[in-house]
């Protein structure tokens, strides 16, 4: 039965245990739990997109309540974590969308890498200044700033980002390079005298 | 190479504390919708079965009724 009356939530499940018990019974308080060892993640992902505490803390509110609506669709075929974390970069591209109305450019999968210039312009991108940068990734698509964050400040592997972001594998490093290029090209923008 | 900017830009702010009473009070409120949505589905399809057996014996469709109903007029 999709409702039952509830057992004590145990927080010595793991969350694929937490998950596969809110799939049998929804419960809120064992959701709860879920909330607790994923906030932190959530609401920090969404200030690093959207750069302000109230949006993000109503993002993160209809991020859970998106997960929590969703999560019999859960397939447990990726981590519950990643799940989560596509729910998170979805929700918040398509807030910061919703005034643009820009697109995320078609990605050219057929475009070899040139390995050494791509190290150079890694180098270039890390060597921006911490107080310089959240100027930059303000002015890029949120689509790029987002790619960047997931590459550099959460290091997730390629595979992790395939999941994310539903691309194969050439899309997901061709998505990564022109992130970084039009990040670059921001940056040496602004600051003419600093690249 | 200096330290990666973006992880030290990364926020470390903590969500307020009312959040979570906000997201399971929402939750409460969509388990308590979903369940409303459950009886009316169930009296929904009940009222459809209803209905079919009230339409389907009026109409003279006899193949499906028992022999009962199929007496000869006296």
């Amino acid at each position: 039965m999709y409702f039952k009356k509830k057992a004590k939530p145990d927080i010595g499940l793991s969350d694929e245990e937490l998950v596969l018990s809110l799939q049998q019974v929804m419960d809120a308080d064992l959701f709860g739990l879920l909330y607790d060892r994923y906030t932190a993640r959530v609401y920090q992902k969404c200030i690093g997109m959207v750069r302000d505490q109230d949006i993000a803390k109503d993002l993160t509110h209809d991020i859970f309540l998106k997960a929590f609506v969703n999560l019999k669709k859960f397939d447990h075929r990726s981590k519950f974590g990643t799940w989560l974390y596509r729910i998170t970069y979805n929700y918040c591209l398509d807030h910061l969308r919703k005034g643009q109305r820009q697109r995320t450019s078609q990605v050219d999968e057929g475009m070899g890498l040139e390995l050494e210039e791509e190290d150079r312009y890694e180098e270039e991108l890390l060597s921006m200044r911490s107080d310089e940068l959240p100027t930059v990734l303000e002015q890029l698509d949120p689509g790029d700033r987002a790619v960047l964050l997931m590459k550099y400040q959460d290091e997730l592997s390629i595979k992790e980002m395939m999941e994310i972001l539903e691309l194969g594998e050439s899309a997901v490093k061709m998505r990564i390079m022109r992130s970084r290029e039009r990040a670059l090209v921001k940056y040496r923008n602004l600051y003419p005298d600093l690249s | 190479m200096s330290e990666n900017p973006f992880k030290i830009i990364r926020s470390t702010d903590l969500p307020p504390e009312h959040l979570k009473q906000d997201v399971v009070s929402s939750v409460k409120r969509i388990m308590l919708l979903m369940r409303f949505m459950q009886l009316f589905m169930s009296d929904y399809s009940m009222a459809v079965f209803e209905k079919f057996r009230l339409v389907g014996s009026g109409n003279g469709t006899s193949a499906n009724r028992p022999d009962t109903d199929l007496k000869p007029d006296p």
